[in-house]
């Protein structure tokens, strides 16, 4: 009889097992499943589940009830969410009173508790399940699948939806070349942003000379505003584990490691409890289900530095060095961790391998375009109505994302640019929204899909701070080694930083581009050659707005202090007075029932009148 | 000067690559490197991180030079891009020269009062920066490297080390204190290429001290005429198995030379007896 | 070092030794102390044998490391125009003659570390410290000894360190 913790020792134990479970979910007839991944939890969703355990076992034995945490469902400004089955009721924003009443109506009494549905902000209709809301409608989750459903904490969970049983049928069915064949054909390119063929990389890695080879997991997910790879880490961790142990066995490995970023200790947290369950199950360790193959998986973990996002960078880390990058001529597949063949792939790119082997190549080829197969995870954020991890064929547009997913652009604004790629992409404008979003597309317009993150931008935002914004990000992330990256980014910072103080010199624009010019030819590695990126594609589209600053000491968007006036609405102002007394440079004068007025030579331009007036008087001009 | 034996590929890579280099053929051994070949060929290609006595980080970018790719052309760094086959490679294209001259104008935007920095400058055409001086260097540091790769290969002792990150990148030694791994041998101050690192001999104290780094070591003085001679430790370090050359170490340079001329004085003597 | 001695044994031993994980190591000590005190790097560099070069190194190249003992409070004046105006550096100056605590320092006994920002953007409130996260607001150099002088003493309250067995 084999239960959780029991080593499996064939194939075929597996499969009896994954049988066994699903026998015994078959009696729960319902079941809540409460999110615990990062976002939920901070805004108190562990209290919920423990609550739903308590009504759980309060309820009595006739009915067979179940409460089970989930990982991450990506819509995390929603959070806390709760699911329930049987019928997939979607609540969000459950709070701790909401418990009893969601126990008592929906679990036992399968009634919709309405005001905790989702409702559209734009048609005021409600949404059941899931797939009713529009943030989920166009999504087609592979990669995120199992997060919702899955508890990250107990194998069970995983090998009863399939789990493990990607690796059976490879230890016992297919060779080395046949799996590499298959993964091929899927056409799978990396997901952390390279988007270099998964496959090729394999395979240069299996042919490399030396030994012991290497397989790593990237997850030092470093770019602002992304966090995929955190939900799935934290959500799904089995199945970066299974997508590791094919890799290796393709590649002849037997060590592999997980790197996983010092800011997500719940991922480190739920990949131990993973590997240790995965050992104990004989998922992990000496001869896999019976077979031959041995792998096992050290977890480590970052110190807090962006750079060590960058394979060989990560490498020094993982040596106990600094994560400063070295030259790749020779690549890590010959010469990788401590100077052996190693094959590092991000975490999205781990977790789509288990799907291929099981559905096929062919079958993933059919997702995406021509040249970027399958699906990605982006993470939407930003000025936009729903945010959240979002799941698309490659090929989908911008807009579809932005509109149909997204929402739109919240609070009635309207949409200025998207901002892909991380520190290492661009900002695309309106007029390319209808670009398809995969690897080549949005290189072309001057950016980047990078490892996902979107980043909407309404008309409020100065593109010059955002190329400032990330200039400086990584000016400070910056390893220091070479001179280019660590001079030219102190240089881009100081042009930029003059230009937003309205100090700005005609000239200043060629002089970052032959910076960008600089930087791109000469540094050491990707952070440096492609640091100028934000800088170059807000010129591309919005150079009038540098034009703005420099020539006219003027920052469109009003965003840049001192380059934009406050002046009063002369029919919105009421006298209060508050301006007036507030004011600390007494620039406002203005007697009771006349119109207030700022003396602009008097002004500095500190916005606390614009804070203060509660008629919205004040406007910036 | 080309090799007249040759060798059959073998496996991969050819044994004996040739590096067509602004037209001249050189063949080097395989994995040697592109400046290994400019040498070679009597083409002068600037460096600053680059010694022959330890490992190459590449990190100034300052040898960049054009490898033809076919489609496209690559700027690589020259003292590290190892050759393993034929390959063709450009070191005055245009392309090339602007991005030696960019990465020496930050160079001399960084440390503006080296004198050795600007005479580099000079001799590579680059008379001025555009740039303003906006980081911070400690006594025109450039962060080449060399000095604690030096003391990690050569001298075995790893007493100074780089410390923080990006622009606020050091050398230092650990918790900017006086190292205890410091042996005072000046190897650093050696390789240093601007004159940050300078040895200073405290007669008073009979000690040596490296600076900016403050470590000391004790000074051996001079058996005969007492002046300083040499750090203890770094004496302690050399293996000379025959006693008499042991104790001529000893000795400063001057009572050194003294002592063997004696010595020659009277083999003379006792051969003309 | 006897006693810390054991410490690091524990943390060494706990990695098997492995350098590697050397970064996980730093962060176990960290947790302990709330930073990384010089002689506990000299012991585990006793005990890793690798040169003391590489773990400064080490410990200065990544953000999550402190070399300092952070204060048990977080004070934090801000400095932009208007504060300014209002006579932000007057409230600076009475902090130091009272504490001896310049900007970017800790107190001698780690009651607080001070910073100045350069403006948070709650200039209405102006002149603004924050107190661990709380907004005072028109401060005068009087008030801000008031609230420094209220915050519990440093021995009560060193949060990050974790005590026992970590994984």
């Amino acid at each position: 009889m084999i239960s959780a913790g029991t080593k499996l020792n064939s194939p075929a134990d597996l499969e009896s097992f994954a049988q066994s479970l699903h026998s015994s979910e078959d009696k729960v007839s319902r079941s809540v499943r409460v999110c615990i991944g990062t976002g939920c939890a901070a805004k108190g969703s562990r209290r919920l589940y423990e609550l739903f355990l308590e009504a759980v076992e309060q309820s009595g034995k006739d009915i067979q009830v179940q409460a089970k945490c989930v990982g991450c469902h990506g819509f995390c400004e929603r959070g806390p969410i709760v699911v329930v089955e049987p019928g997939g009721i979607f609540y969000q924003r459950v709070e701790e009173p909401d418990v009893a009443e969601i126990f008592r109506e929906t679990v036992l009494g399968g009634r919709v508790v309405q005001r905790l549905l989702y409702e559209d902000p734009g048609t005021g209709k409600k949404a059941k399940e899931a797939e009713d809301i529009p943030f989920y409608k166009v999504q087609e989750r592979i990669v995120l699948a199992g997060n919702g459903r899955i508890d990250p904490t107990k194998i069970t969970d995983y090998i009863a939806e399939g789990g493990y049983s990607a690796l059976a049928k490879v230890l016992s069915l297919m060779t080395p070349e046949e799996v590499l064949s298959e993964v091929k054909l899927a056409g799978l390119r990396g997901r952390g942003g390279g988007g270099f063929p998964t496959a090729r990389k394999w395979r240069s890695c299996r042919e490399a000379k030396g030994a012991p080879k290497y397989v790593i997991c990237n997850g030092d997910e470093g770019d602002p505003g992304a966090f995929m790879d955190r939900s799935i880490m934290e959500g799904n961790p089995h199945s970066v584990i299974e997508g590791m142990l094919i890799g290796a066995y393709t590649i002849g490995s037997e060590q592999g490691y997980i790197y996983v970023r010092n800011e997500y200790p719940l991922a480190v947290e739920h990949l131990k409890t993973a590997i240790s369950q995965a050992r104990e199950m004989g998922l992990l360790g000496q001869n896999i289900l019976g077979s031959s193959f041995s792998f096992d998986i050290r977890i480590n973990r970052g110190g807090g530095a962006f750079v060590c996002g960058e394979s060989t960078a990560l490498m020094a880390s993982l040596e106990g060095r600094p994560g400063e990058p070295r030259a790749k001529y020779v690549h890590t597949v010959e010469s990788g961790f401590r100077g052996k063949p190693t094959n590092l792939n991000n975490v999205e790119t781990w977790a789509n391998i288990p799907q291929i082997i099981n559905q096929g190549g062919e079958w993933f080829a059919g997702i995406g375009t021509e040249k970027s197969k399958g699906t990605k995870v982006f993470s939407l954020v930003g000025k936009v109505v729903n945010t959240g991890l979002v799941e698309v064929p490659m090929g989908i547009t911008l807009r579809r994302i932005i509109d149909e997913i997204g929402g739109g652009v919240r609070d009635g604004k309207s949409f200025k640019a998207v901002q892909t790629g991380g520190p290492s992409g661009g900002c695309i404008p309106a007029e390319h929204l209808d670009a398809r979003v995969d690897f080549d597309e949005l290189t072309k317009l001057g950016s980047m899909m990078g490892s996902g993150g979107m980043i909407v931008m309404d008309e409020d935002t100065c593109m010059v701070r955002v190329a400032r914004y990330f200039t400086e990000f990584l000016q400070k992330e910056s390893c220091g080694k070479c001179t280019p990256c660590r001079e030219g980014l102190a240089q881009m910072l100081h042009i930029l930083n003059r230009i937003t103080r309205g100090e700005g010199d005609v000239g200043d624009v060629e002089e970052l581009g032959v910076l960008a010019e600089l930087l791109e030819g000469t540094a050491l590695c990707a952070l440096g050659k492609t640091a100028a990126n934000p800088i170059l594609s807000t010129i591309r589209y919005f150079r009038d707005e540098y034009d703005a600053h420099i020539s006219d000491r003027r920052c469109p968007a009003k965003e840049c202090r001192g380059l934009f006036r406050y002046e009063i609405d002369p029919e919105a102002c009421t006298a209060c007075g508050i301006c007036l007394k507030d004011c600390p440079a007494d620039a406002i004068t203005g007697e009771k029932k006349v119109p207030h007025v700022i003396n602009q030579e008097k002004c500095t331009l500190c916005g606390t009148c614009w804070e203060k007036c509660p008629f919205t008087a004040i406007l910036k001009v | 000067m080309p090799l007249h034996s040759d060798i059959k590929s073998i496996g991969k890579g050819k044994a004996v690559p040739t590096v067509t280099i602004d037209g001249h053929k050189v063949r080097i051994k395989k994995d040697a490197t592109v400046l290994d070949a400019a040498r070679r060929a009597g083409i002068w290609i600037p460096t600053l991180c680059y010694h022959p006595a330890v490992s190459c980080d590449a990190s100034c970018r300052l040898c960049m030079v054009e490898l033809d790719r076919g489609e496209w052309k690559q700027l690589i760094t020259a003292c590290n891009y190892p050759v393993r086959k034929d390959i063709v490679v450009y070191t005055s294209s245009e392309r090339a020269q602007q991005a030696r001259r960019g990465v020496m104008e930050l160079l001399l935007a960084r440390a503006p009062e080296s004198k050795e920095l600007k005479a580099l400058a000079e001799r590579m055409g680059v008379k001025e920066t555009r740039y303003p001086n906006v980081t911070e260097s400690q006594r025109n540091c450039i962060l080449c490297g060399l000095c604690v790769l030096v003391c990690e290969e050569m001298i075995g002792q790893s007493a100074i080390g780089f410390a923080g990150r990006g622009v606020d990148r050091t050398v230092a030694a650990p918790f900017r204190q006086a190292s205890e791994d410091c042996i005072g041998c000046g190897a650093c101050a050696a390789v240093c290429p601007v004159g940050t690192i300078k040895v200073r001999v405290h007669e008073d104290q009979h000690e040596v001290e490296i600076s900016p780094f403050k470590s000391r070591a004790k000074l051996l003085l001079c058996r005969e005429c007492g002046a300083p001679v040499i750090s203890e430790q770094v004496l302690a370090k050399v293996e000379i198995d025959c006693e008499e050359f042991r104790e001529l170490l000893r000795l400063c340079p001057k009572c050194r030379r003294l002592q063997i001329a004696a010595r020659l004085t009277i083999a003379t003597f006792y051969e003309k007896e | 070092m006897g006693q810390e001695n054991k410490l690091i044994k524990k943390i060494v031993d706990r990695y098997d030794g492995d350098v590697g994980m050397l970064i996980p190591m730093m962060q176990d000590l960290q947790a302990e102390h709330g930073y990384l005190p010089t002689e506990q790097i000299r012991c585990l560099r006793n005990r890793l044998k690798v040169p003391l070069s590489r773990l400064y190194a080490v410990a200065t190249f990544y953000s999550s490391f402190r070399l300092a003992p952070k204060g048990a409070h977080e004070v934090t004046l801000c400095m932009g125009t208007v504060c300014y105006l209002k006579g932000a550096p007057s409230i600076s100056e009475a902090i130091y003659k009272e504490f001896r605590v310049e900007p970017g320092g800790t107190t001698r006994d780690r009651l607080f570390s001070f910073q100045a920002v350069n403006c948070v953007g709650a200039c209405a409130l102006a002149p603004v410290m924050i107190v661990d996260g709380k907004y005072y607001d028109a401060v005068t150099p009087q008030f801000a000894i008031e609230i420094l002088h209220g915050l519990s003493p440093a021995d009560q309250t060193v949060d990050t360190a974790k005590k026992g067995d970590s994984t």
